[in-house]
């Protein structure tokens, strides 16, 4: 490749970088987290705390439903808890949208879902920022963005790919240590970020990318051609005679043996849709999470009246646009192989977020003046920006786990605290970085987060003292796991917290990171 | 550079949009494959965008997505439906 060629994408890669890299933080950050998103459901709400309509039957939801909302038995879901002891709760199109409701909020739905929530909301940090209908779509850019930084990173690094792969020169040059690191993490995880990029942008962007190909393209044909391509059940029409249904756990049982006889190891069920409940031709589908597949999600297909198996697309049932779409999700979202890739999706998620820190910390080096203790604006503001989103997000969500807490001990519904606390600490974390000099700003801010971090899981820990005499359940291992990978990322923040002051004190003075010299005491 | 940017964007969203279509209609029983084909679109977009960065020139960038473009939507036009 020529010089100028390659610098032409030095250029792409440090524009998309800034344009995309703190949103990608966040989403990097909160989907870490968001791997175990049953595992924090759990933690909310363990067996001996369980949340509100945790005890209620699918089936007493469903009869709740069909008694506050009749119309809506020609097409409704029922969203099973994950993990923990969350509630399950039903969901449909109203009039103006979806709603969503548990067994009691039946008078009332929701316009989202599970808004109370804490591994909800962190999920919603993770794909919209939290924002409604706008994030999505800003996410989707940011994904189109990455997608063009990595190819662009990529071309760069190419000519020293191989020879300074396992390179990471620490010595007198920082910035060559950065950007080994940045190098090195950009390259091994590689195939972990193509994966993001694409799925991310097909996730957020899925909706508006089928209109848009449908017209320019497909003439008009796509939307017909998709729904089929991803239907599991059989269209049916309402017969008008009334019928006895099958109880969710019937049809469950059914579809597990079903699913079984495709060649799965596991069939556990997550989400049930229902059409034309309580009529003679009425459909159930129970969508599944499947191991030793690759079409992890898979879906079976009942009569709700017989249990008759219509269809299952589950295993060796599925076709190569069914693997597609469900290898799609499982790749996404570490399904696919147990615990351990959930662990590996985990650390890489983190060694993602870092990856788009460094990303903003070479920018700031590559500018910085050598010779004057004074930095030019733009490094000064963009080091502190990075610092207060960054670290502020990180702040957030650990607070956002204090208020959901404190909510659950309280009896409060957390949604509008958590949210609260999560943007509210944000927000003062952006303005403490820029009211302070940047070292001291990263100081505090990382002090300050490894100290709440630490601090929630210690308080949930105390608070469940007398659980852990109590014999042990999966859902006792999962919120012990969540505590003490909280004292762990806080241990982390301390170290960090450290780093930066050390870097402050000792390092070059010439520079964003340095402490301010302290003011010289005037002699006489 | 903003034109090989635009360049990218626009005609590498059409032609990313029609080859998937167009495979669509070559392929046998095409509609079996429909969501690796629609799962290519992302990759090609981006393929495209970088392509025209590679160009020596915007003008070229456009000259080259524009004549696949024309070629592209031509063999849509002229499949059979």
């Amino acid at each position: 490749m020529k010089a100028a060629t390659i610098r032409r994408f030095q250029t792409v890669h440090t524009w998309t970088g800034l344009l995309a890299g703190f949103a990608l933080f966040v989403a990097f950050y909160a989907g870490a987290l968001t791997v175990f998103h049953d595992e924090i459901a759990a933690w909310q709400n363990p067996p001996w705390r369980a949340a509100p309509d945790a005890r209620v039957s699918v089936n007493a939801l469903i009869e709740s439903l069909l008694a506050h909302h009749p119309e809506t038995r020609d097409d409704f879901g029922i969203v099973l808890p994950g993990g923990g002891n969350g509630a399950p709760y039903a969901f449909w199109q109203g009039r103006d949208g979806a709603r969503f409701a548990t067994a009691s909020q039946m008078g009332a739905p929701a316009s989202d879902a599970g808004s109370g929530s804490l591994a909800d909301f962190v999920y919603a940090l993770h794909d919209s920022l939290g924002l409604p209908v706008v994030g999505l779509y800003l996410m989707g850019i940011v994904s189109v963005l990455y997608g063009l930084a990595l190819v662009s990173g990529f071309l760069i690094h190419l000519p020293q790919l191989l020879g300074d792969l396992f390179a990471l020169r620490a010595g007198r040059n920082l910035k060559r240590l950065w950007q080994d690191a940045h190098n090195a993490i950009g390259v091994l995880s590689l195939p972990f970020h193509v994966i993001f990029a694409l799925t991310g942008a097909i996730f957020c962007l899925f909706a508006a990318t089928l209109l848009a190909l449908n017209t320019v393209s497909f003439d008009g044909k796509l939307s017909g051609l998709f729904a089929q391509a991803v239907a599991t059940a059989p269209a049916t029409k309402a017969n008008g005679t009334t019928s006895v249904m099958l109880s969710p756990d019937q049809l469950i049982a059914r579809a597990r043996v079903a699913a079984l006889v495709k060649g799965v190891s596991s069939f556990d069920p997550d989400y049930l849709h229902f059409v034309h409940y309580g009529d003679r031709n009425a459909v159930a589908e129970v969508r599944g999470l499947s191991q030793h597949t690759l079409g992890t999600y898979g879906t079976v297909a009942l009569s709700a009246r017989d249990g008759g198996v219509l269809a299952a697309h589950v295993g060796n049932g599925q076709d190569a646009n069914g693997i597609s779409w469900s290898a799609l999700y499982a790749l996404h979202f570490g399904s696919f192989g147990g615990n351990t890739v959930r662990w590996l999706y985990f650390v890489l998620g983190l060694a993602g977020a870092f990856l788009f820190y460094s990303g903003n910390l070479l920018w700031v080096e590559s500018r910085r003046k050598r010779r004057h203790a004074d930095q030019p604006l733009r490094t000064r503001v963009m080091a502190r920006a990075t610092v207060g989103v960054c670290i502020g997000t990180c702040l957030g969500i650990s607070g956002a786990f204090g208020a959901a807490l404190a909510c659950a001990h309280s009896g409060i519904d957390a949604a509008m605290v958590q949210r609260a606390t999560c943007y509210g600490l944000f927000f003062i974390a952006c303005a403490w970085a820029f009211a302070r000099p940047a070292a001291r700003a990263a100081t505090e801010l990382l002090g300050a987060t490894a100290v709440l971090t630490i601090a929630v899981a210690v308080a949930d820990l105390l608070a469940n003292a007398s659980h852990w005499m109590q014999p042990w359940t999966p859902a006792t291992r999962a919120v012990l796991a969540v505590d003490l990978t909280g004292i762990a990322l806080g241990l982390v923040f301390a170290r960090l917290a450290r780093a930066a002051l050390r870097r402050g004190r000792d390092g070059d003075p010439n520079s964003v990171w340095a402490l301010p010299a302290p003011i010289a005491s005037p002699t006489d | 550079m903003i034109a090989r940017c635009l360049a990218g964007v626009l005609l590498g969203f059409t032609l990313a949009a029609a080859l998937p279509a167009l495979l669509l209609g070559v392929l046998p029983d095409g509609g079996a494959w429909l969501i690796p084909l629609l799962i290519l679109f992302f990759p090609l977009w981006t393929a495209f965008m970088a392509g025209a960065y590679a160009a020596r020139s915007g003008t070229r960038a456009w000259l080259a997505l524009g004549g696949a473009n024309a070629a592209a939507f031509l063999a849509l036009w002229l499949l059979p439906h």
